[in-house]
């Protein structure tokens, strides 16, 4: 219970922050809001010898529609920003609803998007929205930049794919023919509980006819996977409970859960169930809420 | 919302008994001004930790703390060799805890030992430097286990690692079987829960010459000094024992965790002072929470719902040692009989020690289980009788000056008045039997002493002196008792009683406690007993107070008399004395102000002085247990809950409570309202989410409020608190409790509700989401399975 001794840096720049982090390396960790790693070091699971603060950089603070691109978010904003923001609200509501979801006010007024996503915990909020809505990651390093569909930066439970002195500055959620998304989060309070199960979903609707959907499952598998039986299931069918009802099923059906304290493999395999169809019918009425 | 329904208590024209009046505490606590045990520094300050044990259950081989000991700034560890080798509790009949384990260690985070250091940091690295031997012992984690016959045995002393055994029977069971018109039996299932206050445990002692001073978060100055004397063989008079404001206790800090004693000896060794703290994880690993019971009950009933006589067996799940539990087990049968009226009863008890933390006394000591499973069973029985389970209620709720068959005499009772009220501010005509599937209401009836009839160690000490002492110009007083304010608002009730007593104003009071030194004797925080004991001794303080004013004043004030005036000719018993002011009953307009009256007393004999005395005499039957139970004044609560349970996902959300309460009469409403609102967040969340868990080797999983789910504020429901203002004619101005008896109505209630929702009774507490989805899935599947 007690912080162990550690070298903190404070760069000026991502790229002097990737600098740091490509001398250290594995002595090394990058800190944003810190509610994941201060943690860890106090329950002695962590113990970097060097810290490397990047919460303070304001190149990561923004959060902005660029025409042409899409909506995006700087990794270094905090839940409280990304749930208060003007533009999410407007364009994504459905994002900001998750980031009110998430832990408590404390809590999201430190934590960051960039910290929730790295983090990679199976039960993390953000990635099932983000991922229903094609968001990609931008990631800086030392030797360059690339850009990944987020999906594909997840590598397992506390596993991303990012090198070690590499850092997501960006998400970026493009212009896209969603309709609707929504993500629900099934915890065991109303607030300050993680994810037993957390489903988003997104719809791209026609006349009543799903075009399009993304089903992202939370806390269910190791990374966040996409029930792309039901997604495509449900591609070219009228919108309609039982059709949601049916995709719930499929999705169910696709996801491997494990048992622990928080709940069975039985019961969170129904829960996928029950969220898919509720959150499919919130996201094909309501928009993105 | 609150409202006080008054028709029971008719003679109200007090000035500061029955309002609102602000915390004596609140600006303290509001601008972070109060101190609290992690708040106080001393100079040259050590700081320490327990060492627990990683083993459930193991046979200590080595302790080997050499490399801790050349860690630069530590000062002292020490083991069971350095520590006296005497056993110590709360039940004197069963002191069962060594200080460090001797020989064996009874659970994970059993005390092993303590170190200390110059600072927190290095406490905590020296921890990791200590290396213990285990051999590792057989366990048992449940009293199903620890009831096997070839089960590994725990304690010499307890075989079949039966801690206490309980066998009791009043009436004739065999001849009201033969009337009873229907019998009924059901077992339920509650579960280990923990107190949750938010501040550690925590102690701070140094010596000055041969007395010890120890500052500690802790519910009895009383308990605290006579343990430490009683350990250490000292002298009570050489224990000080001082507590800054304390952050909760329910229960839980009654006993003697170990920080503690540990900081006694600890200071003893290094002649400075020592400062011992829990982190959160070791409030759970020290336990002494609600014991998890087994409790099945047969009942027999008349045709229009009369109980005839009720048969239970409780099984506690007990945990590694005594403490509090023997009163537990008591208290797990014995109250029922208060609550409703029947002759006929037999209460059988086990409870098993078992290699966990052990369990004791939390809000409504050993009472919310039981209510929980009674008031389910009732609802059963009401429905297979075709009655509405209020209406089953009425037919049997106690009624005022009766005496129950346990012993226990009764002055007020107001259960009756209490279901009724509930009944018709809940709208329950309406809607009970009429809500839509996944809607339900639930009713819950419960109560409580108001004080225990007995001290936990056996003394003829009173339980509770009061004094007050005056200012020199008689402008401020004093009030001094050693009552134990943990946040229900003690500090302030008693001052209000203070000012009452003595017709001094309020605010020119100020309240000295939690100090065996400067205050005077009371037992402290526990079983529900400030308000009325403490009440009466600081009462009567008052009182002796008053009286020497009144003859004071009547030396001193003149009245027209024919003309002409008198003077020093008025009787004491013409005046009277309020607010600071001393006047002529007959011509009120005649008076002098208190502090006059007071110098005038002060320059003539010295200091004013009251002095007030509390004993509740000799209560009780004379069967072996007779005395847990015992009181004065017994309270009763009838509450109702309303629920809405998704038949999809199990998820219980409360939309609705109500809470009538009979407390005798009430000294500050917003304190009581106070205690309801947390009575219901602590048992809502007691029946729908807590439960103190443990992997298959005894390790706790749940040490903190992340995984130790207790409700937020966006969990509570809207609380209607109402109050019967009734009359205890044992109670100073009739007073009765509030705080314990306050959670025992609430785990049956909701869980009555979520039955009434959903029509499958799940039997086991907590009423989670997934064991509500389990409940239905399977009663589905038998529906089908009878289909086919
Ligand atoms: C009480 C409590 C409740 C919580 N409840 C929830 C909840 O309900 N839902 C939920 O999803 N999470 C929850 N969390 C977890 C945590 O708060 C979030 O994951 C948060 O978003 C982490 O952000 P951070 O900025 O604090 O991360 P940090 O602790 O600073 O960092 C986390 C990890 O991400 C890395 N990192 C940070 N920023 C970047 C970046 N830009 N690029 C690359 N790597 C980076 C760090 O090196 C570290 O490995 C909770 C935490 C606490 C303490």
């Amino acid at each position: 219970m007690y912080l162990p001794d550690f070298e903190y840096f404070n760069p000026d720049s991502v790229e002097e922050a990737c600098q740091l982090l490509l001398k250290y390396g594995s002595k090394a960790k990058a800190i944003a809001g810190g509610t994941d790693v201060l943690v860890k070091m106090k329950k002695e699971l962590l113990a970097p010898e060097v810290i490397v603060g990047i919460g303070q950089l304001s190149q990561l603070k923004k959060i902005e529609y660029v025409p042409g691109k899409g909506v995006v978010i700087g990794s270094g904003v905090t839940h409280n920003e990304v749930q208060n923001s003007k533009v999410l609200q407007e364009k994504y509501l459905s994002v900001s609803e998750a980031a009110h979801q998430m832990a408590n006010n404390q809590v999201r007024n430190l934590g960051t998007i960039g910290g929730n996503i790295s983090n990679a915990v199976p039960s993390a909020d953000m990635p099932p929205i983000l991922i229903a809505l094609d968001t990609t990651a931008k990631i800086v390093g030392a030797k360059g930049e690339r850009t990944l569909p987020l999906e594909d930066v997840f590598a397992g439970p506390n596993e991303t794919v990012l090198e070690h002195d590499e850092l997501i500055t960006e998400f970026v959620i493009p212009d896209g023919s969603f309709t609707g998304s929504t993500y629900m989060k099934f915890g065991l309070r109303a607030s300050g509980a993680l994810a037993v199960v957390g489903v988003a979903a997104s719809v791209q609707m026609e006349d009543g006819v799903i075009k399009d959907a993304r089903i992202v499952l939370g806390a269910v598998s190791p990374v966040p996977v996409r029930a792309k039986k039901a997604e495509d299931f449900l591609k070219g069918k009228p919108a309609g409970e039982e059709i949601f009802a049916e995709a719930g099923v499929i999705a169910s059906g696709e996801c491997k859960p494990i048992s622990d304290i928080r709940a069975s493999a039985e019961y969170r395999k129904d829960m996928v169930r029950v969220f898919t169809k509720r959150a499919l019918n919130k996201a094909a009425n309501e928009g993105h809420v | 919302m609150s409202k006080e329904v008054s028709y029971l208590n008719m003679n109200k024209q007090y000035s500061y008994v029955g309002k609102s009046l602000k915390r004596t505490d609140i600006l303290d606590k509001v601008t972070g001004r109060g101190k609290y045990i992690d708040d106080l520094k001393f100079s040259n300050m050590l700081y320490g930790k327990l060492i627990r044990s990683t083993e459930a259950h193991a046979r200590i081989i080595n302790i080997d703390t050499s490399e801790a000991e050349k860690l630069p700034g530590v000062k002292a560890i020490i083991t069971a060799k350095d520590v006296p080798s005497i056993k110590y509790g709360l039940s004197p009949a069963r002191y069962d805890e060594n200080i460090f384990c001797t020989d064996t260690v009874k659970f994970y985070g059993d005390k092993i030992g303590a170190i200390c250091a110059v600072d927190e940091e290095t406490v905590y690295k020296a921890l990791k430097l200590i290396k213990v031997e285990y051999e590792v012992l057989p366990a048992v984690f449940t009293p199903a286990e620890a009831a096997k016959e070839d089960a590994p045995q725990i304690f010499e002393e307890f075989p079949g690692n039966v801690n206490t055994e309980i066998h009791l029977e009043f009436g004739d069971i065999e001849k009201a079987k033969q009337e009873a018109y229907y019998v009924r039996t059901d077992r339920l299932v509650g579960q280990r829960t923990l107190h949750g206050f938010i501040e550690p445990h925590c102690a701070i002692a140094y010596w000055e010459g041969k007395r010890v001073h120890i500052h500690s978060s802790h519910q009895s100055v009383h308990y605290l000094q006579h343990h430490i004397a009683r350990i250490f063989d000292m002298k009570e008079g050489d224990v000080r024992v001082t507590l800054p404001y304390v952050g909760g206790g329910f229960g839980g800090k009654v006993d003697i965790s170990g920080v503690d004693i540990s900081a006694v000896a600890l200071s003893k060794i290094t002649g400075q002072p020592v400062k011992m703290f829990f982190d959160l994880e070791e409030v759970w690993l020290n336990g002494r929470g609600r014991h998890g019971m087994d409790m099945t009950y047969t009942t027999g009933v008349t045709k229009e719902g009369k109980i005839l006589f009720v048969e239970s067996e409780t099984i506690l799940d007990g945990g590694a040692y005594s403490g509090l539990g023997v009163a537990t087990s008591y208290y797990a049968g014995s109250l029922l009989n208060v609550l409703y009226d029947f002759d006929n009863y037999r209460f059988d008890a086990y409870r098993y020690v078992t290699n966990l933390p052990p369990c004791g006394a939390q809000r409504g000591h050993g009472q919310p289980h039981p209510r929980y499973a009674f008031e389910s069973h009732l609802d059963h029985i009401a429905e297979d009788l075709g009655m509405d389970p209020i209406d089953l209620r009425l037919v049997n709720a106690r009624k005022a000056n009766t005496v129950t068959p346990n012993g226990y005499e009764v002055k007020s009772y107001y259960l009756t008045e209490a279901n009724e009220l509930a009944r018709d501010a809940s709208g329950w005509k309406d809607k009970k039997g009429k809500l839509p599937v996944g809607r339900g209401i639930g009713v819950g009836n419960g109560g409580f002493v108001t004080g225990a009839g007995f001290c936990m160690y056996r003394t003829d000490l009173p339980h509770s002196i009061g004094m007050i002492k005056v200012y020199d110009d008689g402008t401020h007083a004093i009030v001094y008792s050693q009552a134990v304010d943990i946040g229900q608002g003690s500090d302030t009730v008693l001052t209000q009683m203070a000012a009452e007593a003595m017709g001094f104003p309020y605010e020119d009071i100020t309240i000295c406690t939690r100090d065996t030194d400067l205050a005077t004797l009371d037992f402290g925080a526990y079983a529900s007993r400030q308000t009325l004991m403490a009440g009466w001794a600081v009462k009567r303080a008052g009182e002796d107070i008053k009286k020497k004013i009144l003859i004071q004043a009547a030396e001193m004030l003149k009245v027209k008399e024919d003309g002409g005036y008198r003077s020093g000719k008025l009787m004491p018993e013409e005046l009277d004395c309020k607010e600071g002011l001393v006047f002529v009953k007959q011509e009120p307009g005649v008076n002098i102000t208190f502090a006059e009256v007071a110098r005038a007393y002060f320059v003539k004999h010295g200091v004013l002085v009251g002095r007030g005395y509390y004993h509740p005499g000799k209560l009780g039957g004379k069967h072996k247990g007779a005395a847990v139970g015992t009181s004065p004044a017994y309270s009763s609560a009838t509450q109702i809950a309303e629920v809405e349970v998704d038949m999809e996902t199990g998820v219980t959300k409360v939309v609705g409570t109500w809470d009538v309460h009979d407390s005798g009469c009430v000294v500050n409403p917003q304190l009581l309202h106070g205690q309801v609102h947390g009575a219901f967040s602590m048992g809502i969340g007691e029946t729908i989410w807590e439960k103190v868990t443990f992997d298959e080797k005894g390790k706790l999983l749940n040490g903190n409020f992340a995984e130790y789910r207790m409700p937020t504020a966006l969990d509570m429901p809207h609380v209607d608190s109402l109050v019967l203002d009734t009359f205890e004619p044992n109670g100073p101005w009739g007073v009765k409790e509030v705080g314990e008896g306050a959670t025992t109505p609430t785990l049956g209630c909701v869980a009555n509700a979520v039955y009434d929702a959903i029509g499958v009774r799940v039997a086991e507490l907590p009423l989670t989401p997934e064991k509500i989805w389990r409940g239905l899935k399977e009663a589905r599947e038998a529906k089908e399975k009878e289909g086919k």
